[in-house]
């Protein structure tokens, strides 16, 4: 009769508490169950009227409903939780295709980059990165350079004068001479910057344009290194192997002076329009240090030489980025410079 | 300089190449052929003059040869038969002053000459190198000009008075009437030939209008003489007066060469125009011929040079192709004799033969060669390091990079309150809007923004640049700035500045800024220096509206050079606090104008040593402030690092910032 109401009671409670549609109707079906003052605690406060023997036999049986509503509510109450969850977190739902606020990022110039990679570059080979002020003296730009006043070669770099008799400096040159006076030999340079000849601005000329020279001097440097250098530095620029040819070029402070070309990588030396049909681009001139240059910056010529080299940056990038109009590098237009 | 291909092959025995094929061999060897163009039964190569400036020989058609020959083992054919030059006394005297300014002058005369177009083949080969024949004489002296670079000059011997040709220093302001009809005003830097009565020709540039050969000439002195390249090149641009002849003097011509343009002359005159006879011997003054120069030169030395082996015979084979003399001195060691067209700049030291060597046996040869040189490390560039550094953060906080040029125009500087002559200005400037050196980026990038706002309704951009400022009796300072600017077309320009202010700490955390009265060009209520460490490193302002039409510009202008000093020094570890800190909130009430940093900086001071950190909340005007009042709250953090800091401690520290706010006339909200 008792085992019966239990098993009754058993059944109903576990039905009551599977059917719960709310979180609210599972506590109250456990609340009647399974509660302090529920319909279990109540058929075991009836049991000490029992003999010892059916008390142990009924104690058994209710832990036994017992454990197992216990174990259906605790199911049903983690199903509730889990769609509760499962609910909220729907609710944050976030269009990620919207924007993100802030502003982007900003571009370097692509001469910057172009140099930066360079500077890089040349560190990793042992040169040290030398600047030198943008306004020279005569003596820095031409002297020193094995081009003395009233030498032709004058001719070839329009200068701007100041008033006062300094110049803006027509290359990078100076600084190969400040580099030498100031660090002495052995030397591995190079002196990126801005430089500026006089000329009239058009899609491919500029007064203001930017070079990377470059020089070693140490003991024995000869034409098989200088090609070396320029070999290894011009194939990690254009990242592929690249063919260079030296061919004669007269520039007062090298001896012997050249001219490097490079062989067309539009067309590979077959002939197209960028080489003039040549298979070549003219790419830097270089050559061996003077040795009256050395001197002058009070390097003896029989211990030491070197070689030296004049990268034009404004060409590089030009090359590399496809720039067709040169102005556009001082232009300042952001519709230009944001691509890079 | 033009070269015609059937000249060079008048001259060099045996040239078979096409003329194509030619142009290369010469670019690779000797110099840098622009093109080639074809001309008839002709072609033209075109050399860039500016690979031949070191090279007075091949400034004609003689020397070019020369090193064709040389290149192809060909045997070369010299056009001068000096066996035809006249012997004994001249007809005309030469008086030289300075043999220094110039070290030779050679003279013949002719009479029963007729004046007359040249002959078509002489007119052709003129004009096939670009110049314009004019009557056989003169169109004489230029073909000799464009075969030996012997620069020659006829002048009309019926117009010279007197017996004698003087070289000498021109009077001060002598007038000079020359062949292009312009009249000169002549300085003792200019060196003339003249007779007794005056200048008849602008020694080595041109010639005079009076003595010019005409159709009545019949009696012509033919000059070939040499000149001091250096007083030639100043001549000629102290007159922006350029010839054919400067050009080729100002590269240091052979003085060898005077009586070999004479000795073609002849040969010349006799075939365009006949009858012509020589009256008297050459007349030639000289200073004395330096002996041909000789170099030793060292075997191994050159290979080292050179980067490659190279057989003593194929030196001894090519110096000799190009004229030098050969002997050995010593096994290994030659001496080499300079000719005389290669003496007088171009070939002097033992370097300038690695240059001959090496080009002729071709730079293709020589095998790019790593060098053993000692590994270390190469001395830093801290300043670069730090721009570059610069640069990433601006880029990192969307600012773009822009290059500007350095230079700007009087108009802009004054836009911007600063006197144009404080400014180093450019003695030849380009264009009259870029004649000063900028000693601001400001003006260049007030123009970046106006430009930009065309395309933009908001942007971000920087340069960084140097600004160069006077300095007497040296060069000026180049000071690196920093100059950036943040635009929008909306909104009242506030968010622009407190967004430039965030980037300036992100570069100099801790950075503050100091309001100050506005510039010219700043907006009047919206200025501030910029401090850090306890220095002024720069401005902090907004455009003055009227320069931005179409919206606000927020801008910062760093001193780079003064932030990168204070930048330096490394991180020292300090332990993290053991006991735990607390905090309180604290609200002043000050004047609206009031600066809450100045609030903050006494806040802090009140607080004394234990304070960790002030922390601006909020600011805060309207009821139940009275107007004109505004409170600003800030979060203050203290601790110990010895201790926790009792209830009854922290309450001190608040009681005595109350106090003395209080005393200060701040009223505190609590």
């Amino acid at each position: 009769m008792l085992d019966e109401s239990i098993r009754e009671l058993e059944s109903r409670s576990l039905a009551r508490i599977q059917s719960a549609l709310t979180a609210e109707e599972l506590e109250a079906a456990r609340v009647d169950a399974l509660g302090r003052k529920g319909a279990l605690a109540q058929v075991s406060s009836g049991m000490g009227k029992l003999a010892p023997d059916e008390r142990s036999r009924i104690g058994k049986l209710l832990n036994a409903a017992k454990q197992a509503l216990e174990s259906a509510y605790d199911a049903k109450k983690r199903q509730f939780e889990r769609a509760a969850l499962t609910a909220r977190l729907d609710a944050e739902w976030v269009d990620l295709t919207l924007p993100a606020p802030g502003p982007r990022r900003g571009h370097l110039h692509p001469i910057t980059r172009i140099q930066r990679e360079l500077e890089e570059l040349f560190v990793s080979l042992g040169f040290t990165v030398l600047d030198g002020p943008e306004v020279e003296t005569e003596y820095y730009n031409f002297d020193a350079l094995n081009i003395p006043r009233d030498h032709p070669a004058r001719d070839m770099q329009d200068t701007f004068w100041l008033d006062g008799g300094n110049l803006l400096r027509t290359h990078t040159s100076p600084v190969q001479v400040r580099g030498m006076e100031r660090l002495g030999p052995p030397l591995r340079m190079i002196a990126p910057g801005r430089a500026f000849r006089n000329e009239s601005v058009d899609a491919s000329h500029e007064h203001t344009f930017y070079q990377l020279e470059g020089m070693m001097v140490d003991r024995d440097v000869s034409v098989a290194h200088l090609l070396y250098f320029m070999k290894t530095l011009l194939t990690a620029i254009f990242q592929r192997e690249v063919t260079v040819r030296l061919r004669p070029g007269y520039f007062p402070f090298v001896e012997p002076g050249f001219e490097l070309d490079i062989q067309c990588l539009i067309c590979g030396g077959s002939g197209c329009p960028v080489c003039k049909q040549s298979g070549w681009v003219e790419l830097l001139p270089c050559g061996l240090v003077n040795p009256k240059v050395l001197r002058m910056s009070g390097i003896d010529p029989e211990e030491w030489n070197g070689f030296a080299f004049g990268l034009g940056l404004t060409r590089l990038a030009m090359m590399r980025y496809g720039i067709d109009d040169i102005r556009h590098l001082q232009g300042g237009d952001l519709r230009f410079l944001e691509q890079f | 300089m033009k070269f015609s291909y059937n000249w060079i092959r008048e001259l060099v025995e045996g040239l078979e190449y096409a003329p194509g094929t030619l142009e290369k061999l010469i670019t690779m060897k000797t110099a840098e052929c622009e093109g080639i163009e074809a001309a008839g039964t002709d072609s033209i190569i075109e050399i860039d003059n500016k690979s031949i400036t070191h090279r007075p020989d091949l400034w004609g058609h003689h020397g070019m040869a020369r090193e064709v020959a040389a290149i192809l083992g060909c045997k070369l054919r010299d056009p001068a038969n000096l066996a035809l030059l006249p012997t004994g006394p001249a007809a005309i005297k030469i008086q030289i002053e300075d043999l220094e300014l110039c070290p030779r002058y050679s003279a013949l005369v002719f009479e029963n000459i007729t004046v007359q177009p040249s002959p078509l083949w002489l007119q052709h080969r003129l004009t096939s190198i670009g110049l314009n024949p004019i009557n056989n004489i003169v169109d004489m002296t230029n073909f000799i000009m464009a075969e030996l670079a012997q620069p020659m000059h006829a002048f009309d011997a019926g117009l010279i008075r007197g017996d004698t040709i003087f070289i000498r220093p021109a009077k001060p302001g002598e007038l000079f009437r020359a062949l292009n009809d312009e009249q000169y005003r002549l300085e003792p830097a200019n060196l003339v030939i003249a007779d007794s009565a005056g200048a008849i020709a602008l020694a080595g540039v041109i010639g005079g209008g009076d003595s010019a050969i005409g159709e009545k000439t019949t009696r012509v002195i033919l000059e070939s003489a040499n000149f001091q390249a250096s007083s030639i090149r100043k001549t000629s641009s102290a007159l922006k007066l350029r010839t054919d002849a400067s050009m080729r003097f100002e590269k240091a011509q052979d003085p060898a060469n005077t009586v070999r343009g004479l000795a073609r002359a002849i040969e010349l005159l006799r075939e365009i125009s006949p009858g012509i006879r020589l009256v008297g011997g050459v007349a030639d003054q000289k200073k004395e011929m330096p002996l041909p120069p000789s170099i030793e030169l060292p075997l191994e030395w050159l290979e080292r040079k050179l980067g490659r082996a190279i057989a003593a015979s194929e030196v001894r084979q090519i110096l000799e192709r190009l004229e030098f003399g050969v002997a050995e001195l010593k096994p290994g060691v030659f001496r080499v004799t300079v000719p005389s067209w290669r003496a007088t700049k171009d070939v002097a030291i033992k370097d300038d033969l690695v240059e001959e060597v090496g080009r002729m046996v071709g730079y293709d040869s020589i095998t790019p060669t790593a060098p053993l040189v000692a590994a270390s490390v190469p001395p830093g560039n801290p300043a670069r390091k730090f721009q570059h550094e610069v640069r990433n953060i601006f880029i990192d906080q969307g600012f773009t990079e822009v290059y500007n040029y350095s230079f700007i125009s009087e108009a802009s500087a004054r836009a911007f309150g600063f006197d144009p002559e404080a400014h180093v200005r450019v003695s030849n400037p380009i264009a009259s809007d870029q004649e000063l050196m900028r000693a601001s980026l400001l003006p260049g990038i007030w123009k970046n923004i106006t430009e930009n706002a065309r395309h933009r309704e908001s942007f971000r951009l920087f340069e960084i640049g140097v600004e160069i400022g006077g300095r007497p009796g040296g060069l000026p300072y180049e000071t690196p700035h920093l100059a950036a600017a943040l635009f929008d077309r909306y909104g009242d320009g506030t968010g622009g500045l407190f967004e430039v202010k965030r980037t300036a700490e992100c570069l100099m955390p801790g950075a503050m800024a100091k309001p100050a009265a506005a510039r010219s060009f700043e907006h009047p209520a919206r200025a501030a220096d910029v401090l850090w460490k306890g220095e002024t490193v720069g401005r902090l302002f907004e455009l003055h509206p009227s320069l931005v039409e179409s919206g606000r510009a927020a801008v910062l202008d760093l001193d780079l050079q003064l932030i990168r000093k204070l930048s330096a020094g490394d991180v020292k570890y300090t332990p993290i606090r053991r006991y735990p800190s607390s905090a309180f909130d604290l609200s002043v009430i000050g004047g609206l104008r009031e600066h809450a940093g100045d609030l903050e900086a006494r806040v802090a001071r009140f607080a004394g040593p234990l304070l960790e950190s002030v922390q601006f909340l909020r600011q805060y005007s309207g009821p139940p402030l009275a107007e004109g009042e505004k409170s600003v709250s800030f979060r203050l953090t203290v601790g110990s690092p010895e201790r926790t800091l009792s209830s009854e401690e922290i309450g001190e520290i608040r009681a005595r910032i109350i106090e003395g706010m209080r005393e200060l006339g701040y009223e505190l909200r609590l």
